[in-house]
Protein backbone atom coordinates (compact mmCIF):
# COMPACT_ATOMS: atom_id res chain seq x y z
CA UNK A 1 0.00 0.00 0.00
CA UNK A 2 1.44 3.55 -0.91
CA UNK A 3 0.60 6.79 -0.14
CA UNK A 4 1.15 9.49 -2.04
CA UNK A 5 1.35 12.92 -0.43
CA UNK A 6 1.69 16.22 -2.69
CA UNK A 7 4.04 18.42 -0.80
CA UNK A 8 4.74 22.44 -2.05
CA UNK A 9 7.45 25.09 -0.83
CA UNK A 10 5.85 28.26 0.48
CA UNK A 11 6.96 31.39 1.57
CA UNK A 12 10.39 33.55 1.93
CA UNK A 13 11.58 30.78 4.21
CA UNK A 14 10.85 28.07 1.57
CA UNK A 15 9.46 25.67 4.24
CA UNK A 16 7.00 23.41 3.72
CA UNK A 17 3.03 24.32 3.60
CA UNK A 18 1.31 24.30 7.04
CA UNK A 19 -1.43 22.02 5.64
CA UNK A 20 0.99 19.72 3.60
CA UNK A 21 2.79 18.98 6.70
CA UNK A 22 -0.79 17.90 8.19
CA UNK A 23 -1.08 15.52 5.37
CA UNK A 24 2.33 14.04 5.54
CA UNK A 25 1.56 13.47 9.11
CA UNK A 26 -1.61 11.77 8.19
CA UNK A 27 0.09 9.38 6.42
CA UNK A 28 2.80 8.87 8.80
CA UNK A 29 0.68 7.92 11.46
CA UNK A 30 -1.36 5.63 8.88
CA UNK A 31 1.80 4.15 8.09
CA UNK A 32 2.15 3.46 11.73
CA UNK A 33 -0.80 2.01 12.71
CA UNK A 34 -0.82 -0.41 10.35
CA UNK A 35 2.89 -1.74 10.79
CA UNK A 36 2.17 -4.51 12.01
CA UNK A 37 -1.71 -5.17 10.67
CA UNK A 38 -1.01 -5.03 7.25
CA UNK A 39 0.23 -7.97 4.83
CA UNK A 40 2.38 -5.34 3.26
CA UNK A 41 3.66 -2.46 4.58
CA UNK A 42 2.76 1.08 3.82
CA UNK A 43 4.78 3.42 1.84
CA UNK A 44 4.76 7.07 1.66
CA UNK A 45 5.62 8.53 -1.32
CA UNK A 46 5.96 12.56 -1.99
CA UNK A 47 5.87 14.12 -4.48
CA UNK A 48 6.74 18.33 -5.13
CA UNK A 49 6.55 21.05 -8.34
CA UNK A 50 8.39 23.58 -8.10
CA UNK A 51 12.53 24.87 -8.40
CA UNK A 52 15.09 23.71 -7.48
CA UNK A 53 15.01 24.70 -4.73
CA UNK A 54 12.10 22.83 -3.75
CA UNK A 55 14.50 19.68 -2.75
CA UNK A 56 14.56 21.08 0.52
CA UNK A 57 10.64 20.24 1.27
CA UNK A 58 11.74 16.56 -0.04
CA UNK A 59 14.76 16.06 2.37
CA UNK A 60 12.48 17.30 5.22
CA UNK A 61 9.71 14.57 4.42
CA UNK A 62 12.58 11.77 4.41
CA UNK A 63 13.49 13.38 7.86
CA UNK A 64 10.17 12.54 8.91
CA UNK A 65 9.88 9.01 7.57
CA UNK A 66 8.61 9.55 3.92
CA UNK A 67 10.16 6.65 1.88
CA UNK A 68 10.49 8.34 -1.93
CA UNK A 69 10.88 11.39 -3.01
CA UNK A 70 9.68 12.71 -6.46
CA UNK A 71 10.86 16.20 -7.53
CA UNK A 72 9.22 17.99 -10.76
CA UNK A 73 11.36 20.77 -11.46
CA UNK A 74 9.81 23.41 -12.81
CA UNK A 75 10.75 27.45 -13.74
CA UNK A 76 10.09 30.02 -10.99
CA UNK A 77 7.25 32.03 -11.17
CA UNK A 78 5.33 34.57 -8.96
CA UNK A 79 1.89 32.87 -10.76
CA UNK A 80 1.18 29.25 -10.81
CA UNK A 81 -1.87 27.53 -12.25
CA UNK A 82 -3.57 24.94 -9.85
CA UNK A 83 -4.60 23.10 -13.61
CA UNK A 84 -0.83 23.46 -14.39
CA UNK A 85 0.07 21.68 -11.26
CA UNK A 86 -2.12 19.14 -11.00
CA UNK A 87 -1.28 17.35 -14.27
CA UNK A 88 2.27 17.68 -13.59
CA UNK A 89 1.21 16.26 -10.50
CA UNK A 90 -1.19 13.93 -12.04
CA UNK A 91 2.00 12.57 -14.43
CA UNK A 92 3.97 10.99 -11.09
CA UNK A 93 0.92 9.38 -9.74
CA UNK A 94 0.66 7.76 -13.21
CA UNK A 95 4.39 6.18 -12.69
CA UNK A 96 3.73 5.39 -9.19
CA UNK A 97 1.09 2.90 -7.54
CA UNK A 98 -0.68 4.78 -4.92
CA UNK A 99 -3.89 3.73 -3.28
CA UNK A 100 -4.29 7.08 -1.30
CA UNK A 101 -3.41 10.46 -2.06
CA UNK A 102 -3.08 13.20 0.27
CA UNK A 103 -2.85 17.10 -0.59
CA UNK A 104 -3.42 20.04 1.70
CA UNK A 105 -6.31 22.14 1.38
CA UNK A 106 -4.50 25.05 0.35
CA UNK A 107 -1.27 26.21 -0.35
CA UNK A 108 0.12 29.53 1.69
CA UNK A 109 0.55 31.35 -1.47
CA UNK A 110 -1.81 30.74 -4.32
CA UNK A 111 -4.67 30.13 -1.90
CA UNK A 112 -6.60 28.37 -4.77
CA UNK A 113 -7.68 24.94 -2.89
CA UNK A 114 -7.92 23.52 -6.38
CA UNK A 115 -4.89 20.91 -7.05
CA UNK A 116 -6.00 18.36 -4.92
CA UNK A 117 -9.46 18.38 -6.63
CA UNK A 118 -8.60 18.69 -10.17
CA UNK A 119 -5.89 16.12 -9.80
CA UNK A 120 -8.45 13.25 -8.44
CA UNK A 121 -10.57 14.14 -11.48
CA UNK A 122 -7.78 13.76 -14.28
CA UNK A 123 -6.58 10.77 -12.08
CA UNK A 124 -10.86 9.99 -11.80
CA UNK A 125 -10.61 8.78 -8.21
CA UNK A 126 -13.09 10.03 -5.76
CA UNK A 127 -12.29 13.13 -3.53
CA UNK A 128 -13.14 14.56 -0.54
CA UNK A 129 -11.95 18.43 0.18
CA UNK A 130 -11.50 19.72 4.06
CA UNK A 131 -10.85 16.27 6.17
CA UNK A 132 -10.55 15.99 9.46
CA UNK A 133 -10.21 12.74 10.59
CA UNK A 134 -9.65 9.36 8.71
CA UNK A 135 -10.52 6.07 9.49
CA UNK A 136 -8.44 3.53 6.85
CA UNK A 137 -10.70 0.21 6.48
CA UNK A 138 -7.93 -1.99 4.53
CA UNK A 139 -9.68 -5.09 4.60
CA UNK A 140 -12.96 -3.28 2.23
CA UNK A 141 -10.21 -1.22 0.77
CA UNK A 142 -12.10 2.10 1.55
CA UNK A 143 -11.44 5.03 3.59
CA UNK A 144 -13.75 6.86 6.25
CA UNK A 145 -13.61 10.55 6.59
CA UNK A 146 -14.41 13.27 8.64
CA UNK A 147 -15.42 16.60 6.07
CA UNK A 148 -15.73 19.55 7.87
CA UNK A 149 -18.55 22.11 7.04
CA UNK A 150 -20.13 25.19 7.91
CA UNK A 151 -21.01 26.15 11.83
CA UNK A 152 -19.02 23.14 13.16
CA UNK A 153 -21.16 20.31 11.13
CA UNK A 154 -18.92 17.96 9.64
CA UNK A 155 -20.29 15.06 7.15
CA UNK A 156 -18.66 11.28 7.93
CA UNK A 157 -18.23 9.71 4.30
CA UNK A 158 -16.99 6.67 3.34
CA UNK A 159 -14.82 6.85 -0.14
CA UNK A 160 -13.31 3.69 -1.63
CA UNK A 161 -10.02 3.64 -2.90
CA UNK A 162 -7.90 4.64 -4.40
CA UNK A 163 -9.04 8.24 -3.53
CA UNK A 164 -7.65 11.78 -3.07
CA UNK A 165 -8.00 13.56 0.13
CA UNK A 166 -7.32 17.25 0.77
CA UNK A 167 -6.37 17.60 5.13
CA UNK A 168 -7.37 20.79 7.01
CA UNK A 169 -5.48 21.82 10.02
CA UNK A 170 -6.79 20.44 13.59
CA UNK A 171 -6.49 16.73 11.68
CA UNK A 172 -3.26 15.96 13.87
CA UNK A 173 -0.21 17.62 15.29
CA UNK A 174 2.78 17.42 12.54
CA UNK A 175 6.12 15.82 14.33
CA UNK A 176 9.73 17.42 13.87
CA UNK A 177 11.87 15.24 12.16
CA UNK A 178 15.05 13.56 14.55
CA UNK A 179 18.57 14.57 13.89
CA UNK A 180 19.68 11.10 12.75
CA UNK A 181 16.79 10.99 10.17
CA UNK A 182 17.50 14.34 9.13
CA UNK A 183 21.12 13.33 8.15
CA UNK A 184 20.30 10.25 6.64
CA UNK A 185 17.66 11.90 4.30
CA UNK A 186 20.69 13.74 3.23
CA UNK A 187 22.01 10.27 1.68
CA UNK A 188 18.90 9.70 -0.18
CA UNK A 189 18.20 10.11 -3.88
CA UNK A 190 15.41 12.23 -5.08
CA UNK A 191 14.08 11.45 -8.39
CA UNK A 192 13.88 14.35 -10.15
CA UNK A 193 11.45 14.84 -13.56
CA UNK A 194 12.15 18.27 -15.56
CA UNK A 195 9.16 19.85 -16.61
CA UNK A 196 9.71 19.34 -20.73
CA UNK A 197 9.50 15.74 -19.80
CA UNK A 198 5.71 16.14 -19.27
CA UNK A 199 3.00 17.34 -22.05
CA UNK A 200 2.27 20.87 -21.76
CA UNK A 201 -1.21 22.16 -20.27
CA UNK A 202 -1.93 24.88 -21.06
CA UNK A 203 -3.45 27.75 -18.83
CA UNK A 204 -6.92 28.68 -18.41
CA UNK A 205 -6.38 32.08 -16.82
CA UNK A 206 -3.60 35.09 -17.39
CA UNK A 207 -2.00 36.63 -14.26
CA UNK A 208 -2.04 40.25 -14.26
CA UNK A 209 -0.45 41.32 -10.82
CA UNK A 210 -0.58 41.59 -7.26
CA UNK A 211 -1.90 44.52 -5.24
CA UNK A 212 -2.67 45.44 -1.69
CA UNK A 213 -6.20 44.75 -0.26
CA UNK A 214 -8.47 47.80 0.06
CA UNK A 215 -9.11 48.95 3.98
CA UNK A 216 -12.57 48.25 4.45
CA UNK A 217 -12.17 50.47 8.54
CA UNK A 218 -10.85 53.38 9.11
CA UNK A 219 -6.87 51.79 10.45
CA UNK A 220 -6.00 54.68 12.77
CA UNK A 221 -3.03 53.82 13.80
CA UNK A 222 -1.80 55.00 17.84
CA UNK A 223 1.71 56.38 18.30
CA UNK A 224 3.98 57.04 21.31
CA UNK A 225 4.66 55.07 23.71
CA UNK A 226 3.90 51.73 24.94
CA UNK A 227 1.85 53.62 27.59
CA UNK A 228 0.86 56.39 25.70
CA UNK A 229 -0.66 53.77 23.19
CA UNK A 230 -2.57 52.16 26.42
CA UNK A 231 -3.77 55.37 27.40
CA UNK A 232 -5.22 56.86 24.26
CA UNK A 233 -7.20 53.14 23.76
CA UNK A 234 -8.10 53.61 27.52
CA UNK A 235 -9.86 57.47 26.45
CA UNK A 236 -11.63 56.27 23.01
CA UNK A 237 -13.03 53.31 24.54
CA UNK A 238 -14.23 55.63 27.58
CA UNK A 239 -15.41 57.84 24.95
CA UNK A 240 -17.47 54.91 22.84
CA UNK A 241 -18.86 53.99 26.56
CA UNK A 242 -17.28 50.73 26.35
CA UNK A 243 -15.42 50.71 29.19
CA UNK B 1 -26.86 35.82 -25.25
CA UNK B 2 -24.89 35.88 -22.44
CA UNK B 3 -26.20 32.93 -20.09
CA UNK B 4 -24.75 33.87 -16.37
CA UNK B 5 -25.96 30.97 -14.78
CA UNK B 6 -25.30 30.80 -10.37
CA UNK B 7 -25.24 27.45 -8.75
CA UNK B 8 -27.93 27.84 -5.56
CA UNK B 9 -26.45 26.48 -2.57
CA UNK B 10 -29.03 24.10 -0.08
CA UNK B 11 -28.31 22.99 3.07
CA UNK B 12 -31.13 21.69 5.15
CA UNK B 13 -33.87 22.53 2.42
CA UNK B 14 -32.82 25.92 3.29
CA UNK B 15 -31.28 28.36 0.42
CA UNK B 16 -27.88 29.75 1.78
CA UNK B 17 -27.91 33.65 2.49
CA UNK B 18 -24.22 33.15 -0.09
CA UNK B 19 -26.41 32.43 -3.14
CA UNK B 20 -27.90 35.59 -2.70
CA UNK B 21 -24.11 37.13 -2.62
CA UNK B 22 -23.19 34.86 -5.80
CA UNK B 23 -26.38 37.08 -7.52
CA UNK B 24 -25.28 40.65 -6.04
CA UNK B 25 -21.90 39.25 -8.51
CA UNK B 26 -23.72 37.79 -11.29
CA UNK B 27 -25.62 41.28 -11.54
CA UNK B 28 -22.07 43.00 -12.23
CA UNK B 29 -21.36 40.32 -14.58
CA UNK B 30 -24.93 41.07 -16.56
CA UNK B 31 -23.94 45.42 -16.67
CA UNK B 32 -20.56 44.35 -18.20
CA UNK B 33 -21.65 42.51 -20.97
CA UNK B 34 -24.40 44.93 -21.30
CA UNK B 35 -22.26 47.97 -21.34
CA UNK B 36 -20.94 46.14 -24.12
CA UNK B 37 -23.99 45.59 -25.97
CA UNK B 38 -24.36 42.27 -25.35
CA UNK B 39 -27.73 40.38 -24.65
CA UNK B 40 -27.25 38.70 -21.23
CA UNK B 41 -29.37 37.34 -18.04
CA UNK B 42 -28.95 35.66 -15.45
CA UNK B 43 -30.78 32.38 -14.34
CA UNK B 44 -30.39 30.44 -10.62
CA UNK B 45 -29.57 26.54 -10.72
CA UNK B 46 -30.56 24.76 -7.67
CA UNK B 47 -29.85 21.25 -7.38
CA UNK B 48 -31.46 19.21 -4.62
CA UNK B 49 -33.89 16.10 -3.84
CA UNK B 50 -36.49 18.61 -3.76
CA UNK B 51 -35.94 21.79 -5.03
CA UNK B 52 -39.73 23.08 -5.84
CA UNK B 53 -39.76 25.05 -2.23
CA UNK B 54 -36.23 26.85 -2.39
CA UNK B 55 -36.52 27.36 -5.91
CA UNK B 56 -39.91 28.83 -5.61
CA UNK B 57 -38.67 31.40 -2.61
CA UNK B 58 -35.60 32.59 -4.56
CA UNK B 59 -37.42 33.52 -7.56
CA UNK B 60 -39.68 35.06 -5.47
CA UNK B 61 -37.14 36.61 -3.72
CA UNK B 62 -35.03 38.03 -6.46
CA UNK B 63 -37.36 37.82 -9.86
CA UNK B 64 -35.18 36.06 -11.27
CA UNK B 65 -35.72 32.59 -13.41
CA UNK B 66 -34.79 29.55 -11.38
CA UNK B 67 -33.97 26.27 -12.64
CA UNK B 68 -34.54 23.70 -9.70
CA UNK B 69 -32.88 20.26 -10.74
CA UNK B 70 -34.28 17.44 -8.95
CA UNK B 71 -31.81 14.75 -7.87
CA UNK B 72 -33.44 12.12 -5.39
CA UNK B 73 -30.21 10.89 -4.73
CA UNK B 74 -29.68 13.68 -3.58
CA UNK B 75 -30.26 13.82 0.12
CA UNK B 76 -26.93 14.52 1.38
CA UNK B 77 -24.22 16.28 -1.19
CA UNK B 78 -22.12 13.92 -2.57
CA UNK B 79 -18.77 15.16 -5.56
CA UNK B 80 -19.55 12.53 -7.66
CA UNK B 81 -22.78 13.15 -8.05
CA UNK B 82 -23.12 16.89 -8.42
CA UNK B 83 -20.27 16.90 -10.93
CA UNK B 84 -22.19 14.43 -13.14
CA UNK B 85 -24.99 16.38 -12.89
CA UNK B 86 -23.89 19.62 -13.85
CA UNK B 87 -22.04 18.76 -16.46
CA UNK B 88 -25.33 16.64 -18.18
CA UNK B 89 -27.21 20.24 -17.42
CA UNK B 90 -24.93 22.72 -18.12
CA UNK B 91 -24.15 21.14 -21.75
CA UNK B 92 -27.62 21.81 -22.30
CA UNK B 93 -27.74 25.12 -21.21
CA UNK B 94 -24.59 26.14 -22.63
CA UNK B 95 -23.75 29.18 -20.26
CA UNK B 96 -20.93 31.42 -20.78
CA UNK B 97 -20.40 32.29 -16.55
CA UNK B 98 -21.16 30.18 -13.64
CA UNK B 99 -20.63 31.32 -10.16
CA UNK B 100 -20.37 29.36 -7.10
CA UNK B 101 -19.97 29.82 -3.61
CA UNK B 102 -16.36 29.00 -2.58
CA UNK B 103 -17.57 26.74 1.02
CA UNK B 104 -16.99 23.33 1.78
CA UNK B 105 -19.30 22.62 -0.61
CA UNK B 106 -18.97 24.50 -3.79
CA UNK B 107 -14.84 24.43 -3.34
CA UNK B 108 -15.41 20.28 -3.02
CA UNK B 109 -16.76 19.87 -6.39
CA UNK B 110 -15.92 23.34 -8.70
CA UNK B 111 -12.20 22.60 -9.92
CA UNK B 112 -13.59 18.96 -11.02
CA UNK B 113 -16.31 20.57 -12.92
CA UNK B 114 -14.21 22.81 -14.11
CA UNK B 115 -11.83 20.35 -15.40
CA UNK B 116 -14.91 17.71 -17.31
CA UNK B 117 -16.37 21.17 -18.90
CA UNK B 118 -12.49 22.24 -19.65
CA UNK B 119 -13.54 25.70 -18.35
CA UNK B 120 -11.49 28.36 -16.97
CA UNK B 121 -12.20 28.52 -13.45
CA UNK B 122 -10.73 31.22 -10.28
CA UNK B 123 -11.46 30.68 -7.03
CA UNK B 124 -11.72 32.31 -3.95
CA UNK B 125 -12.78 35.17 -5.42
CA UNK B 126 -13.07 38.70 -3.47
CA UNK B 127 -14.03 41.10 -5.87
CA UNK B 128 -14.90 41.53 -9.83
CA UNK B 129 -14.07 44.61 -11.94
CA UNK B 130 -13.84 45.78 -15.55
CA UNK B 131 -10.91 47.60 -16.75
CA UNK B 132 -10.04 48.03 -20.55
CA UNK B 133 -13.30 45.83 -21.17
CA UNK B 134 -12.15 43.15 -19.64
CA UNK B 135 -13.78 41.24 -16.17
CA UNK B 136 -10.56 41.65 -14.15
CA UNK B 137 -11.37 39.17 -11.02
CA UNK B 138 -8.82 39.52 -7.64
CA UNK B 139 -9.10 36.62 -4.74
CA UNK B 140 -6.75 36.45 -1.63
CA UNK B 141 -3.34 35.24 -1.74
CA UNK B 142 -0.31 34.65 0.09
CA UNK B 143 -1.30 34.78 3.20
CA UNK B 144 -3.81 36.89 2.93
CA UNK B 145 -1.03 39.60 2.38
CA UNK B 146 -2.03 40.44 -1.21
CA UNK B 147 -4.87 40.67 -3.77
CA UNK B 148 -3.95 38.62 -6.91
CA UNK B 149 -5.52 39.85 -10.05
CA UNK B 150 -6.55 37.13 -12.74
CA UNK B 151 -8.74 37.22 -16.15
CA UNK B 152 -9.98 34.04 -17.64
CA UNK B 153 -8.55 33.08 -20.83
CA UNK B 154 -10.98 33.64 -23.64
CA UNK B 155 -13.02 30.40 -24.21
CA UNK B 156 -16.52 29.75 -23.98
CA UNK B 157 -16.87 29.03 -20.34
CA UNK B 158 -15.51 30.36 -16.92
CA UNK B 159 -16.41 28.78 -13.52
CA UNK B 160 -15.83 31.65 -11.05
CA UNK B 161 -16.26 30.44 -6.75
CA UNK B 162 -16.86 33.32 -4.43
CA UNK B 163 -15.92 33.63 -1.41
CA UNK B 164 -18.60 34.37 1.07
CA UNK B 165 -19.22 37.63 2.30
CA UNK B 166 -17.05 39.59 -0.42
CA UNK B 167 -20.46 41.07 -2.20
CA UNK B 168 -23.35 41.87 -0.73
CA UNK B 169 -26.40 40.20 -0.76
CA UNK B 170 -29.51 42.69 -2.43
CA UNK B 171 -32.59 42.05 -0.84
CA UNK B 172 -34.59 44.41 -2.88
CA UNK B 173 -37.90 41.94 -2.94
CA UNK B 174 -38.98 41.87 -6.48
CA UNK B 175 -41.91 43.32 -7.80
CA UNK B 176 -42.85 39.89 -10.26
CA UNK B 177 -41.36 36.37 -9.24
CA UNK B 178 -39.19 34.72 -11.81
CA UNK B 179 -40.20 31.62 -13.46
CA UNK B 180 -39.49 28.17 -11.92
CA UNK B 181 -38.69 25.07 -13.89
CA UNK B 182 -38.20 21.71 -12.21
CA UNK B 183 -36.09 19.35 -14.62
CA UNK B 184 -35.21 15.87 -13.52
CA UNK B 185 -31.92 14.48 -14.15
CA UNK B 186 -31.26 10.92 -14.59
CA UNK B 187 -28.11 8.67 -14.70
CA UNK B 188 -26.50 6.49 -16.86
CA UNK B 189 -25.22 3.71 -13.65
CA UNK B 190 -22.44 2.38 -16.38
CA UNK B 191 -20.59 5.77 -17.00
CA UNK B 192 -21.32 7.15 -13.33
CA UNK B 193 -20.07 5.21 -10.40
CA UNK B 194 -21.89 6.82 -8.07
CA UNK B 195 -21.10 4.78 -5.37
CA UNK B 196 -17.40 5.51 -4.78
CA UNK B 197 -18.84 8.36 -2.37
CA UNK B 198 -21.28 7.27 0.25
CA UNK B 199 -22.09 9.27 2.82
CA UNK B 200 -22.74 7.85 6.25
CA UNK B 201 -24.00 10.70 8.85
CA UNK B 202 -23.76 14.45 9.72
CA UNK B 203 -23.15 15.79 12.99
CA UNK B 204 -22.77 19.06 14.57
CA UNK B 205 -19.46 19.76 16.70
CA UNK B 206 -19.99 20.35 20.15
CA UNK B 207 -19.69 23.64 21.93
CA UNK B 208 -22.34 26.25 21.49
CA UNK B 209 -21.14 29.24 20.13
CA UNK B 210 -24.07 31.56 21.40
CA UNK B 211 -22.64 33.29 23.82
CA UNK B 212 -20.55 34.13 21.56
CA UNK B 213 -22.28 34.65 18.78
CA UNK B 214 -24.31 37.34 21.51
CA UNK B 215 -21.58 39.22 23.27
CA UNK B 216 -21.17 42.89 23.28
CA UNK B 217 -17.63 42.45 23.82
CA UNK B 218 -15.00 40.38 22.63
CA UNK B 219 -11.06 40.15 23.28
CA UNK B 220 -9.51 37.54 20.89
CA UNK B 221 -6.42 35.67 20.81
CA UNK B 222 -4.71 34.43 17.97
CA UNK B 223 -1.23 32.48 17.68
CA UNK B 224 0.72 35.75 18.49
CA UNK B 225 0.18 34.87 22.11
CA UNK B 226 2.46 31.87 21.60
CA UNK B 227 1.92 29.96 24.70
CA UNK B 228 -1.25 28.53 26.05
CA UNK B 229 -0.61 29.98 29.56
CA UNK B 230 -0.83 33.37 27.87
CA UNK B 231 -4.52 33.16 27.48
CA UNK B 232 -4.45 34.40 31.04
CA UNK B 233 -2.98 37.58 30.29
CA UNK B 234 -6.42 38.07 27.68
CA UNK B 235 -8.52 36.60 30.27
CA UNK B 236 -7.48 39.39 32.61
CA UNK B 237 -7.92 42.14 29.88
CA UNK B 238 -11.28 41.01 29.42
CA UNK B 239 -11.27 41.70 33.45
CA UNK B 240 -11.55 45.56 32.90
CA UNK B 241 -14.45 45.04 30.71
CA UNK B 242 -18.23 44.75 32.34
CA UNK B 243 -18.82 41.34 30.54
CA UNK B 244 -16.43 40.51 27.87
CA UNK B 245 -16.44 37.19 25.94
CA UNK B 246 -13.10 35.67 24.68
CA UNK B 247 -12.69 34.59 21.31
CA UNK B 248 -9.81 33.12 19.16
CA UNK B 249 -8.43 32.19 16.14
CA UNK B 250 -8.61 28.77 14.64
CA UNK B 251 -5.23 27.55 15.16
CA UNK B 252 -5.63 27.99 18.93
CA UNK B 253 -8.36 25.71 18.70
CA UNK B 254 -6.73 22.87 16.52
CA UNK B 255 -3.46 23.18 19.36
CA UNK B 256 -6.43 22.27 21.90
CA UNK B 257 -5.43 25.74 23.86
CA UNK B 258 -8.95 26.82 23.68
CA UNK B 259 -12.50 25.15 22.93
CA UNK B 260 -14.52 24.96 19.76
CA UNK B 261 -16.82 27.61 21.36
CA UNK B 262 -14.49 29.96 21.56
CA UNK B 263 -13.79 29.90 17.13
CA UNK B 264 -14.51 33.22 15.44
CA UNK B 265 -14.26 32.83 11.53
CA UNK B 266 -15.94 30.89 8.73
CA UNK B 267 -15.52 27.72 10.11
CA UNK B 268 -16.26 29.02 13.62
CA UNK B 269 -18.67 32.02 14.90
CA UNK B 270 -19.87 34.82 12.71
CA UNK B 271 -19.58 37.72 15.71
CA UNK B 272 -21.84 41.01 15.54
CA UNK B 273 -20.41 42.45 18.84
CA UNK B 274 -20.13 46.59 19.21
CA UNK B 275 -16.01 46.26 20.21
CA UNK B 276 -13.96 43.23 19.21
CA UNK B 277 -9.90 43.46 20.57
CA UNK B 278 -7.94 41.08 18.28
CA UNK B 279 -4.66 40.38 20.12
CA UNK B 280 -2.23 38.64 17.92
CA UNK B 281 -4.52 37.73 14.94
CA UNK B 282 -2.89 38.17 11.52
CA UNK B 283 -5.92 38.66 9.23
CA UNK B 284 -6.89 35.86 7.15
CA UNK B 285 -9.56 36.09 5.07
CA UNK B 286 -11.06 32.86 7.06
CA UNK B 287 -11.22 34.52 10.58
CA UNK B 288 -11.92 38.15 8.97
CA UNK B 289 -15.34 36.93 7.17
CA UNK B 290 -16.73 36.48 10.91
CA UNK B 291 -15.88 40.09 12.14
CA UNK B 292 -17.86 42.18 9.35
CA UNK B 293 -20.90 42.83 11.50
CA UNK B 294 -18.48 44.26 14.88
CA UNK B 295 -19.16 47.74 15.14
CA UNK B 296 -15.53 48.84 16.14
CA UNK B 297 -12.52 46.50 15.95
CA UNK B 298 -9.27 47.38 17.58
CA UNK B 299 -6.20 45.36 16.73
CA UNK B 300 -2.89 44.87 18.33
CA UNK B 301 -0.03 43.08 16.45
CA UNK B 302 3.60 43.27 16.68
CA UNK B 303 4.31 43.30 12.61
CA UNK B 304 2.63 47.21 11.07
CA UNK B 305 2.52 45.60 8.02
CA UNK B 306 -0.17 42.82 9.55
CA UNK B 307 -2.93 42.39 6.95
CA UNK B 308 -5.68 43.09 10.03
CA UNK B 309 -4.64 46.30 10.69
CA UNK B 310 -6.54 47.25 6.92
CA UNK B 311 -9.59 45.89 8.65
CA UNK B 312 -9.54 47.54 12.01
CA UNK B 313 -10.74 51.10 13.56
CA UNK B 314 -7.65 51.39 15.64
CA UNK B 315 -4.23 49.52 15.14
CA UNK B 316 -1.39 49.29 18.00
CA UNK B 317 1.51 47.98 16.93
CA UNK B 318 3.26 46.23 19.74
CA UNK B 319 3.62 43.12 21.75
CA UNK B 320 0.36 42.24 22.93
CA UNK B 321 1.19 40.85 26.43
CA UNK B 322 3.31 43.96 26.91
CA UNK B 323 0.43 46.04 25.96
CA UNK B 324 -1.84 44.52 27.77
CA UNK B 325 0.32 45.09 31.03
CA UNK B 326 0.49 48.55 30.20
CA UNK B 327 -3.34 49.21 29.62
CA UNK B 328 -3.80 46.77 32.93
CA UNK B 329 -1.96 49.98 35.07
CA UNK B 330 -3.54 52.53 32.96
CA UNK B 331 -7.07 50.83 34.05
CA UNK B 332 -6.16 50.74 37.60
CA UNK B 333 -4.63 54.15 38.00
CA UNK B 334 -7.98 55.92 36.13
CA UNK B 335 -9.95 53.38 38.72
CA UNK B 336 -8.23 54.83 42.09
CA UNK B 337 -8.02 58.62 40.98
CA UNK B 338 -10.99 59.43 38.38
C1 LIG C 1 -11.12 26.32 4.91
C2 LIG C 1 -10.44 27.10 6.02
C3 LIG C 1 -11.21 27.55 7.07
C4 LIG C 1 -10.62 28.31 8.09
N1 LIG C 1 -11.42 28.80 9.07
C5 LIG C 1 -10.89 29.63 10.01
C6 LIG C 1 -11.72 30.24 11.02
O1 LIG C 1 -12.92 30.00 11.11
N2 LIG C 1 -11.14 31.07 11.90
C7 LIG C 1 -9.80 31.38 11.87
O2 LIG C 1 -9.35 32.16 12.71
N3 LIG C 1 -9.01 30.80 10.94
C8 LIG C 1 -9.51 29.94 10.02
N4 LIG C 1 -8.68 29.35 9.10
C9 LIG C 1 -7.22 29.51 9.25
C10 LIG C 1 -6.71 30.80 8.66
O3 LIG C 1 -6.39 30.58 7.30
C11 LIG C 1 -5.42 31.26 9.38
O4 LIG C 1 -4.47 30.23 9.33
C12 LIG C 1 -5.66 31.66 10.83
O5 LIG C 1 -6.76 32.53 10.93
C13 LIG C 1 -4.43 32.33 11.38
O6 LIG C 1 -4.56 32.52 12.76
P1 LIG C 1 -3.72 33.63 13.53
O7 LIG C 1 -3.97 34.96 12.93
O8 LIG C 1 -3.97 33.47 14.96
O9 LIG C 1 -2.20 33.15 13.28
P2 LIG C 1 -1.05 33.75 12.37
O10 LIG C 1 -1.51 33.93 10.98
O11 LIG C 1 0.14 32.91 12.62
O12 LIG C 1 -0.81 35.20 12.96
C14 LIG C 1 -0.21 35.48 14.19
C15 LIG C 1 -0.08 36.99 14.29
O13 LIG C 1 0.43 37.33 15.57
C16 LIG C 1 1.38 38.37 15.43
N5 LIG C 1 2.27 38.27 16.59
C17 LIG C 1 3.24 37.34 16.82
N6 LIG C 1 3.81 37.57 18.01
C18 LIG C 1 3.20 38.65 18.55
C19 LIG C 1 3.37 39.36 19.76
N7 LIG C 1 4.25 38.99 20.67
N8 LIG C 1 2.57 40.42 19.99
C20 LIG C 1 1.65 40.82 19.07
N9 LIG C 1 1.45 40.18 17.90
C21 LIG C 1 2.22 39.11 17.66
C22 LIG C 1 2.04 38.11 14.11
O14 LIG C 1 2.60 39.31 13.59
C23 LIG C 1 0.88 37.59 13.27
O15 LIG C 1 0.23 38.66 12.59
C24 LIG C 1 -9.23 28.58 8.08
C25 LIG C 1 -8.47 28.08 7.03
C26 LIG C 1 -9.05 27.34 6.01
C27 LIG C 1 -8.20 26.86 4.88
N1 LIG D 1 3.78 22.77 -6.69
C1 LIG D 1 3.19 21.85 -5.93
N2 LIG D 1 3.84 20.70 -5.61
C2 LIG D 1 3.23 19.75 -4.84
N3 LIG D 1 2.01 19.89 -4.33
C3 LIG D 1 1.32 21.02 -4.61
C4 LIG D 1 1.87 22.05 -5.42
N4 LIG D 1 0.95 23.04 -5.52
C5 LIG D 1 -0.12 22.65 -4.79
N5 LIG D 1 0.10 21.43 -4.25
C6 LIG D 1 -0.80 20.65 -3.37
O1 LIG D 1 -2.13 21.15 -3.52
C7 LIG D 1 -2.60 21.72 -2.29
C8 LIG D 1 -3.50 22.90 -2.58
O2 LIG D 1 -2.81 23.90 -3.29
P1 LIG D 1 -3.55 25.12 -4.02
O3 LIG D 1 -4.48 24.54 -5.03
O4 LIG D 1 -2.43 25.92 -4.62
O5 LIG D 1 -4.26 25.87 -2.95
C9 LIG D 1 -1.34 22.00 -1.50
O6 LIG D 1 -1.62 21.99 -0.11
C10 LIG D 1 -0.42 20.86 -1.92
O7 LIG D 1 -0.70 19.67 -1.21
Amino acid sequence: MNILVCIKQVGNDGEMNLFDRHALEEALLIKEQFATKMPESVTITVVTAGPTTAAKVIRRAFGLGADRGYHIITKNSEYTSSLVTAYHLAAVAQRTHYNLILTGIISADMMAGQTGPMLARILEIPCATGVVKTNLNFKDNLIEVERERENGWRDIIAIDLPALLTIQAGINTPRYPRLSNMLAAGQKDIITIAETEIEPTPTRETYIGLENPEKTRAGLMLDGSLFDKAQQLFTILKEKNLL
Amino acid sequence: MKEILVIGEIFSGQIRPVTYELITAARKIEAFFIRAGEDARIRVVIPASDPETPARKLAGDTGIDTIGVKITELETYNSDLYIYCLKKLLKQLNPSNILIAHTSQGRDFAPGLALELKSATISGVNGIRSEKNELIYSRPAFNNNKNMLLRPAAGPLRIITLLPGSFKADIVKAIKPGTVEIKEIDFAPTTYKKNRIRHLQSRQRSGENQALKKAKIIIAAGRGIKKPENLESIANFAQCFATAAIGASRPLVDMGWIGYKHQVGITGATVAPKLYIACGISGSSQHLAGIKEADFVVSINKNPQAAIFRHSDICITADLLEFIQAFLKVFINKKEQP
